[in-house]
């Protein structure tokens, strides 16, 4: 069975989100970045450059990013629902998981 | 030998460890919290998320497998639901549930509404607080097998479940009247099955069981990705073709991450009211098998008996009275159950 989350942190250091995994992994995922992987139809529809830029629309650029809370999507993903008012993405734990930035799992994605 | 004690040797002394009556171990049930190491030391905590006389020897197995590594000082903290009791995040439908079974097969007319019924019954007589919902819109069957007239209320807005035999039901078979058919599409259906969950004062209960159609389509999908469901009992009869359509069921549940509690074999074998003979119609054991084969749990055997279907047909369910041979057989079942329950239990995910 691949590996699930056993512990969601929201508040976790760094201004990041922390999961457990089943397997004893820790993943560590900056807001920005994971906000930036957003899997929604409407983010990845996106052009590169809005969201390489999140302050192109000054309204929302001003308060620093984080998740008010999120929710389990049955037992196959996670939702969250930024403080910036987006909520429409389902990140999946298998997304999830390969998008661990952490040097170990950047490492066996180059590999394969 | 280094006295620098390192994480991963500790998981995977750990991961060793199996909890009782399953093939898995208690890492991957993610039952292992807050590991911390130090110079010859190691510290965690067990997180039993039911009560179970099986935590103390497995918190000693715990402790021996990690003293194996050569660690002096080993420190085990033990979660007891009360302690470890988190609000089940994502079920905002049915806070007051504490756990919900789905009962499933692959193929229609093994007996899963039977099963679901049965389980129910022996669950509540074992002492807790259980509904039961019947989810198969098409073919509802439940109100017939649990008995009792009573129809749901509308209280300010919300359903009140009529209790028959002291379990709270829900079926669609209410919402109908008699000989009319449900033509719908998917929306519908999962429309349906939120209302089935958020609009009904289920109240609290201690387990939820939920009867499903047979197959893998829109009700099935609907539910397991509404609410984290805790495990799936899977309804099979022990000949190769129902158990071949069974293991669809289970991909799908695999898919969803939903944890399998086991296999029911149905239809098990027939003994003769007259004779006593024990003939096995559809084979015997295929059921047993194939849980083994998979690494799920085998959670017993229900005999074919005329008398389950008799009283299934008179709403009086077989499991209220334990003393019957096929009575009793719920009852194995339903302890089976909470056993397994009990273990899938530490697989869910917490947020905070």
């Amino acid at each position: 069975m691949p590996p699930v989350p056993t512990k969601i942190k929201l508040a976790g250091e760094n201004d990041a989100l922390t999961v457990q995994w089943s397997d004893g992994h820790v993943s560590a995922y900056p807001y920005r970045y994971l906000r930036d992987h957003c899997p929604c139809a409407t983010c990845a529809e996106a052009k590169p450059e809005q969201r390489a830029n999140p302050a192109a629309l000054p309204m929302f650029g001003s308060k620093p990013l984080k998740p008010d809370r999120a929710e389990l999507v049955g037992r196959y993903a996670l939702q969250i629902f930024w403080n910036d008012g987006h909520s429409t993405g389902i990140y999946s734990f298998e997304y999830l998981r390969g998008l661990c930035p952490c040097a170990q799992c950047k490492a066996q994605e180059m590999a394969q | 030998m280094s006295k620098d004690i390192h994480l991963q040797d500790v998981m995977k002394a750990l991961g060793e460890v199996r909890f009782p009556g399953t093939d898995r171990d208690i890492v991957t049930m993610g039952l292992v919290r807050d590991l911390e190491v130090g110079y010859e030391r190691a510290s965690f905590a067990l997180a039993f998320q039911a009560s179970s006389p099986a935590h103390a020897e497995i918190a000693a197995r715990a402790k021996q497998a990690v003293e194996a590594l050569g660690v002096p000082n080993v420190e085990i903290r033990i979660l007891e639901p009360a302690a470890s009791a988190t609000p089940r995040p994502g079920s905002r439908l049915i806070p007051g549930v504490k756990s919900t079974v789905a009962v499933a097969s692959g193929k229609g007319g093994v007996g899963k509404s039977t099963v679901a019924a049965n389980l129910a019954v022996a669950l509540h007589l074992q002492g807790a607080k259980v509904g039961l919902m019947d989810t198969d819109v098409y073919g509802p069957s439940v109100p017939v097998l649990m008995g009792g007239d009573a129809q749901p209320k509308v209280v300010e807005g919300k359903i009140e479940p009529p209790v028959a035999n002291g379990i709270k039901l829900i079926s669609m078979a209410y919402f109908l009247p008699k000989d009319e058919a449900v033509i719908w599409r998917g929306p519908m259906l999962h429309k349906t099955m939120q209302q089935f969950l958020g609009d009904v004062r289920w109240g609290e209960l201690d387990y939820l069981v939920m009867d499903l159609p047979p197959g893998t389509g829109d009700i099935q999908l609907s539910l397991s990705q509404t609410i984290p469901l805790t495990g799936a009992v899977i309804v099979s009869t022990p000949q190769d073709l129902a158990l071949g359509v069974a293991s669809k069921a289970i991909a799908m549940f695999q898919k969803l991450n939903v944890p399998i509690l086991g296999l029911v074999e149905n239809m098990s074998y027939y003994l003769c009211p007259q004779c006593g003979h024990r003939e096995e119609i559809f084979g015997y054991g295929g059921a047993r098998e194939a849980a083994k084969k998979l690494g799920f749990a085998f959670l017993g055997e229900i005999p074919l008996d005329v008398n389950i279907r008799v009283k299934s047909d008179g709403g009086q369910p077989v499991a209220l009275d334990g003393s019957t041979p096929y009575g009793k057989a719920f009852h194995e079942v339903a302890r089976a159950v909470v056993e397994q329950v009990s273990a899938a239990k530490g697989q869910e995910i917490s947020i905070e």
